[in-house]
């Protein structure tokens, strides 16, 4: 049996981390924005839910368990809240979203901005 | 009456968790009923936050696990570390609750009248409890990722609240700029918590404390712990989105804010000072927070004299009002490891810095309610529409000098007490922080001078003919905490002796916290 | 006594200044019941008096806050063009500063620290 190599994940995260900093910093349009923290959250969940991952590991369910190791389950329980906490933020963001388009028309970071200084 | 208080930590939280959702259902039958529910929740949970100071400053560190069978059962049977949340409560963690619930109490009886005329009032106040639980969870939690979780309901809310009035494009901006940097800052947290479990496999701020190497991932979680909480603080060059929430979100809700800045600084000393605490032997982080403060203190400033809107004007004025903290405690946390040195002027140093936050969180929101009173009245926060108030608004007139003298570091007002803490010990560690600080004081009482004689100086206008007295409940509000402000300029050596020295030696004393949770298996 | 706070060096009484605060006030309250008691009311005696110009409206009387403070600012013009340069309130400029922020003091932390 071969498992992919323990670092992958790892590597994964970082790019996703890293390509989504590169979004919400350049893309000026909002919704490219929200998308971007989006894939910053998958990013930071996939580095979380990784850092659990045994090798051949089982999940951590105790009954009728077979031999053999376990995966951690507490990083597991933290990317849970972590992905319900931001499934609210974005919600919230996209509706923000909704309203300043309604009020200004228009979808871009700095035609929309009202405040400055 | 033990009973209580043995329970009382989680109460602080549970309480208005449980009534917010209340709120909606009694709301439907009376907007009377809803109100007072509002301000007995509010009310009682005040009261267990001063039950529970009392019971601290007896007995010490209160501990709180959940889901054990004893409060006090802070490893469970059969395990070697503390695997389920527990909330600690020390000296620091108290004085922001206390804190935090005069100026939420204030700020809900202020909300009644100013936001008396929107729709969807129910949701106002459910959200307004929800934020005052995600206060006091970042408070009081002991567990790390607690505190990420806590700091996340306090952001939603928040930015929920601040886009409240839809009717305004302004606000809409406002909420936008700060969901999306609480959402990047938080996420930020999230990483360099998973940073911290991959290497010590926990997640107790005290276990972690106990066992943290410092090593190279352990620098780089500091770093970001730091700098996120630091940008949801409101610390230059991290403070760009700050004005363009607070100046916008509804006057009360701007007070309670400036609160959650103060938690997030609050978890930003909780992280040097108790999670790396003695590793921390450099004075590296001290002096990233120094220089980072004066920046606040300096631009903050002349930002602010620059401003023509009321709130904004305020807001950067709260910038530059956190950078004393930042320097004050900065100075304590570079001298940490010098024990000699920390005796002479680092304690003072702290004690200044937390005392500099008790007294902006008594005089910032009331400055920033007046600014709502201005509102409120004028229907516009553009200084330069105002003028001639002072002969319609006595209250809110008289309000303001009390916060302005105090905000200027007047003698005898509150504000002086704290910042001459600061001014005195920070020279002894370098003299250009206290020659900026008096400088930036100045700076300050011409900014407030400029806009007291715009707002309230002046014949009266001709377009004001029609302006009243701001409503009671907002006055009874403004009077609560400038009954603070006054009480604290009466009695400064009691506060110090009593409230601020504890919260100082809670932080400095990082082997207390440690042992509360890991020490005390019974 | 509770009243004294104590700092290093200093000391810090705030009774004192609210002692001096109220002898200020009984002298102001003093000189101020000198004044002339027997004007006349709404006759010219109560009108402003402005070397006997006309006097403008209350609205154009009022400096607004534009005009505060002019010759500050103009000294300072080059310190506002630079430090206002940041202030662009665009979003992405916020989380630009954020990354850096993060990624210098990250390269404190780990060389010196």
């Amino acid at each position: 049996m071969e498992y992919i190599p323990l670092n992958f994940p790892f590597l994964a995260a970082a790019l996703l981390v890293g390509v989504s900093f590169y979004i919400i910093i350049f893309k000026k349009n909002l919704i490219k924005l929200i998308m971007g923290i989006a894939m910053l959250a998958a990013g930071v969940n996939l580095f979380l839910v990784s850092l659990g991952y045994r090798a051949g590991g089982t999940a951590p369910i105790y009954t009728d368990v077979p031999e053999g190791p376990m995966v951690l389950s507490v990083p597991q329980a933290l990317t849970l809240t972590s992905i319900v906490i931001n499934v609210a933020v974005l919600a919230l963001m996209l509706t923000m979203v909704i309203h300043i388009y309604r009020h200004t028309g228009s979808l871009d970071s700095e035609k929309s901005r009202k405040m400055k200084g | 009456m033990d009973t209580l208080i043995t329970h009382s930590s989680i109460l602080i939280i549970a309480i208005p968790l449980v009534t917010a959702f209340l709120i909606p259902l009694v709301g439907m039958t009376s907007k009377k009923a809803r109100n007072a529910l509002v301000i007995v929740s509010l009310a009682f949970v005040a009261f267990l936050v001063f039950a529970l100071a009392k019971d601290i400053a007896i007995n010490g560190i209160h501990i709180y696990t959940l889901g054990a069978t004893s409060p006090d059962l802070t490893t469970p049977t059969g395990f070697m570390a503390p695997v389920r949340i527990i909330l600690e409560v020390d000296g620091m963690s108290i004085l922001m609750g206390i804190i935090w619930s005069i100026v939420s109490l204030a700020a809900a009886i202020f909300s009644f009248s100013h936001i008396a005329s929107e729709t969807g009032q129910n949701r106002f106040y459910t959200l307004l409890l929800l934020m005052v639980t995600g206060g006091f969870g970042m408070m009081f939690t002991g567990d790390l990722f607690n505190l990420f979780v806590f700091l996340e309901i306090a952001s939603i809310s928040g930015a929920a609240l601040i886009a409240f009035r839809t009717k305004f494009a302004d606000t809409q901006e406002g909420g936008f700029k700060y969901i999306v940097v609480s959402a990047i800052a938080s996420l930020m947290v999230l990483f360099a918590i998973g940073l911290l479990y991959a290497q010590y496999n926990s997640l107790n701020i005290g276990a972690l404390a106990q066992v943290i190497q410092y090593t190279t991932p352990d620098k780089i979680a500091l770093a970001l712990l730091l700098i996120a909480f630091t940008m949801k603080a409101g610390m230059v060059p991290l403070h760009l989105w700050f004005p363009d929430a607070y100046s916008v979100a509804p006057a009360s809700i701007t007070g309670m804010l400036v609160i959650t800045s103060h938690a997030c600084m609050y978890a930003a000393f909780r992280v040097c000072f108790t999670l790396y605490g003695g590793m921390l032997g450099t004075s590296v982080v001290g002096w990233i927070l120094i220089i980072f403060g004066l920046l606040s203190m300096f631009v903050g400033v002349t930002m602010a004299v620059f401003q023509k809107d009321v709130m904004r004007f305020m807001s950067y004025h709260a910038i530059s009002q956190l950078g004393y903290m930042w320097v004050g405690v900065g100075v304590g946390l570079a001298v940490l490891g010098n024990p000699a040195l920390l005796a002479t002027y680092g304690r003072d140093a702290i004690s200044g810095g937390i005392f500099h936050i008790l007294n902006h969180a008594m005089y910032k929101p009331l400055l920033f309610f007046t600014g709502g009173a201005l509102f409120y009245c004028t229907g516009t926060r553009d200084l330069t529409k105002m003028g001639g108030l002072a002969h319609k608004m006595k209250w809110t007139t008289i309000l303001y000098i009390i916060g302005t003298l105090s905000i200027s570091g007047i003698p005898p007002l509150n504000g002086f007490s704290s910042k001459i803490l600061i001014y005195e010990s920070v020279y002894q560690f370098h003299p250009i922080l206290t020659i900026t600080g008096i400088i930036v004081s100045i700076l300050t009482l011409a900014s407030f001078t400029k806009a007291f004689h715009s707002a309230f100086m002046g014949a009266e206008l001709p377009e004001y003919k029609e302006v009243k007295e701001v409503p009671r409940s907002m006055i009874i509000a403004m009077v609560i905490l400038a009954a603070g402000i006054i009480f604290i300029t009466l009695f400064p050596a009691l506060i110090v002796n009593w409230i601020i020295n504890p919260a100082a030696d809670a932080l400095i004393n990082q082997g207390a916290y440690i042992n509360a949770v890991t020490g005390a298996t019974p | 006594m509770t009243l004294i706070l104590e700092s290093g060096y200093a000391f810090w009484n705030p009774i004192i200044l609210i002692i001096a605060f109220a002898v200020v006030m009984v002298v102001v309250y003093f000189f101020r019941r000198r004044g002339q008691k027997k004007y006349k009311k709404d006759t010219a005696q109560t009108q402003i008096f402005l070397c006997g110009e006309e006097v403008p409206e209350a609205g154009q009387r009022h400096i607004r806050v534009g005009n505060i403070y002019w010759g500050f600012f103009e000294t300072l013009k080059e310190y506002y063009n630079q430090v206002l340069r940041p202030h662009t309130g665009i979003i992405n400029d916020y989380v630009l500063w954020f990354v850096a922020v993060t990624a210098i003091s990250a390269i404190i932390l780990l060389i010196a620290g």
